[in-house]
């Protein structure tokens, strides 16, 4: 179906789950997870004010949290591969650039819905307390879940571009930053939408030129200065009145996560906001099949 | 297979032209050969010459900037041809890259599944016993000697049995008698497959090598029997002379 390897996908899978689980640094980093959410949800002045069985002060620290969680565990998907060289290996293997980002991402999915499994103890602290509503609780997860799936691919695509784990890491956690902080800094927006403009601009030239690197940086460069022409502006007061909208900001802080996630914390599934989660993975997914593909230009 | 079926057969991998390009520099520069089946030949040069560039066109890790590349008629620039090749051919890169914190036996076992190798657990028999491992299939790789590790590696390259075999440097880092152990392995092998082995170590040719491909600074610079190599002063200094390294060095 789709053209998809589901064995080859299956066995990347369960692979980098088997080398995750297997090494000390993965429960480390689960550990951290459950702790750093429980005080998150717990360990708040709000959370026995308000006196409601919900987690709706974890849900302002959620996406802050898995910025920095969800590329700790993605910094190595690619980055270990490309490392140790064992990416020549399962590039030349009888499956495709699909089957194998497929596959990574998966495995990276994988661990983060066992992280977050483990993290459903707060449910039960929550049914011991008081008596939490299991609808809110499931859309609560599930916007989780979601945010998490997205961030993956963040994580995976910040993997893609280096063999060191570390850059990895901080390339992920920017490009989460970006989403996360869109909605509520102007100025987070106005940067989210410059990068995205100047990536924009060097993929297409890419595309377009067929590996043309100097070409890609140049039009990269052109793409951030068409970015700043229309962020600038907001940011200088004499261009601007008082209350004026810059809508290259607002169009930005539409892509944040928080006005998307907001829904599920207050039990409300919207199809809006599920297609944004599914739709920002599989445009990340399709970018790390595209740059897996680009050693053949 | 006799010489005269190694020198008639069908060409089984072909290199036409391909050149290697990034940014300013040259890595390859419309280098051609052609290795006929049943034959080992030996790709020779020293270290930066552009064996696994070549190697890595070869296999379809990367693309020629320009040139063709073919192996058992198949492109492996082509997607659909690609996977089709990667079934018939294997790969063992430079070093023998490997999981680390797998052990052979779970190594093995993730490239039947990737692979899709129905038996899988014959052909784990079967490498394991071709390449003497059997002793540490259960010992994580990262705790293998280097000779250990490189069997593992070539048992991965041998794992669906494959018509042609790429090896890039199969014997770089190993001890004498690891070498001798690895050099007879391919020699065996190579009675019934048609192997391209990299090497820039001059003696591996004599040991192994039918034919002898030869680039340097990213062109080829020979291409013929061993025999041919060695006919007049001596395997060594006309390495020398093909590599423009004075001959007075070789003393």
């Amino acid at each position: 179906m789709f053209g998809v390897d589901f064995a080859a996908v299956g066995a990347i899978v369960r692979k980098d789950l088997r080398q995750y689980l297997a090494n000390p640094t993965g429960y480390v980093f689960l550990t951290l997870f459950i702790a750093t959410t429980a005080a998150a949800a717990f360990m708040q002045e709000g959370f026995f004010a308000r006196n409601l069985a919900d987690l709706a002060e974890l849900n302002k620290m959620m996406p802050a949290i898995l910025m920095f969680f969800v590329p700790a565990v993605t910094m190595g998907a690619w980055a270990d591969e490309r490392r140790s060289g064992t990416d020549e290996i399962l590039l030349t293997s009888p499956v495709s650039e699909a089957d194998v980002v497929l596959g990574k991402y998966l495995g990276v999915l994988g661990m983060f819905t066992v992280s977050l499994g483990f993290s459903v103890a707060h449910v039960a602290v929550l049914s011991f307390l008081g008596d939490p509503d299991p609808g809110l609780m499931f859309s609560t997860y599930l916007g989780y879940w979601l945010m998490g799936a997205m961030f993956c691919a963040v994580g995976l695509l910040a993997s893609m571009f280096t063999s060191n784990s570390t850059v990895a890491f901080i390339l992920g956690a920017l490009g989460c930053a970006g989403v996360v902080f869109a909605g509520a800094e102007p100025w987070a927006a106005g940067l989210l939408g410059t990068a995205v403009l100047g990536l924009l601009f060097a993929l297409g030239w890419y595309v377009v030129r067929a590996g043309d690197v100097a070409g890609a940086a140049f039009a990269g460069g052109l793409g951030t200065v068409v970015g700043l022409a229309f962020w600038l502006p907001s940011l200088l007061p004499w261009l601007h009145e008082d209350g004026e909208t810059n809508r290259f900001i607002d169009s930005f802080s539409a892509l944040a996560v928080d006005s998307h996630f907001a829904s599920f914390g207050e039990g409300i599934i919207r199809l809006g906001d599920v297609a944004y989660f599914v739709g920002s993975a599989a445009v990340l997914l399709y970018l790390c099949a595209f740059l897996l593909g680009r050693r053949h230009w | 297979m006799t010489q005269t079926e190694r020198e008639t057969g069908p060409v089984t991998i072909k290199a036409d032209k391909i050149s290697k390009v990034y940014g300013e520099f040259a890595a390859l520069h419309e280098v051609s050969f052609e290795v006929r089946r049943g034959t080992v030949a030996a790709f020779l040069g020293v270290n930066g010459a552009g064996k696994s560039t070549t190697m890595r066109i070869l296999t379809g890790y990367l693309a020629p900037t320009s040139g063709a590349a073919r192996i058992l008629d198949l492109d492996p620039t082509r997607h659909d041809q690609r996977i089709e090749l990667a079934r018939k051919l294997g790969y063992l890169p430079e070093s023998g890259p490997l999981y680390r914190d797998m052990t052979p036996a779970e190594s093995l076992q993730f490239f039947v599944e990737l692979r899709k190798l129905a038996g899988g657990k014959q052909h784990i028999d079967r490498v394991t016993e071709q390449c003497a491992i059997g002793q540490v299939m259960h010992k994580p790789i990262h705790k293998l000697s280097k000779g250990y590790r490189q069997r593992v590696g070539m048992a991965q390259a041998l794992l669906h049995d494959p018509e042609v075999l790429i090896l890039d440097e199969p014997t770089s880092g190993l001890d004498p008698l690891q070498i001798r152990e690895v050099r007879t392995l391919i020699r065996e092998l190579g009675k019934t497959k048609t192997i391209l082995l990299s090497t820039h170590i001059l003696q591996e040719v004599d040991a192994i090598a039918d034919r002898v491909v030869m680039v340097h600074d990213g062109r080829l610079v020979f291409t013929g029997t061993r025999e041919e190599l060695v006919k007049d002063e001596g395997a060594e200094k006309r390495f020398y002379e093909l590599t423009g390294q004075r001959a007075k060095e070789v003393a």
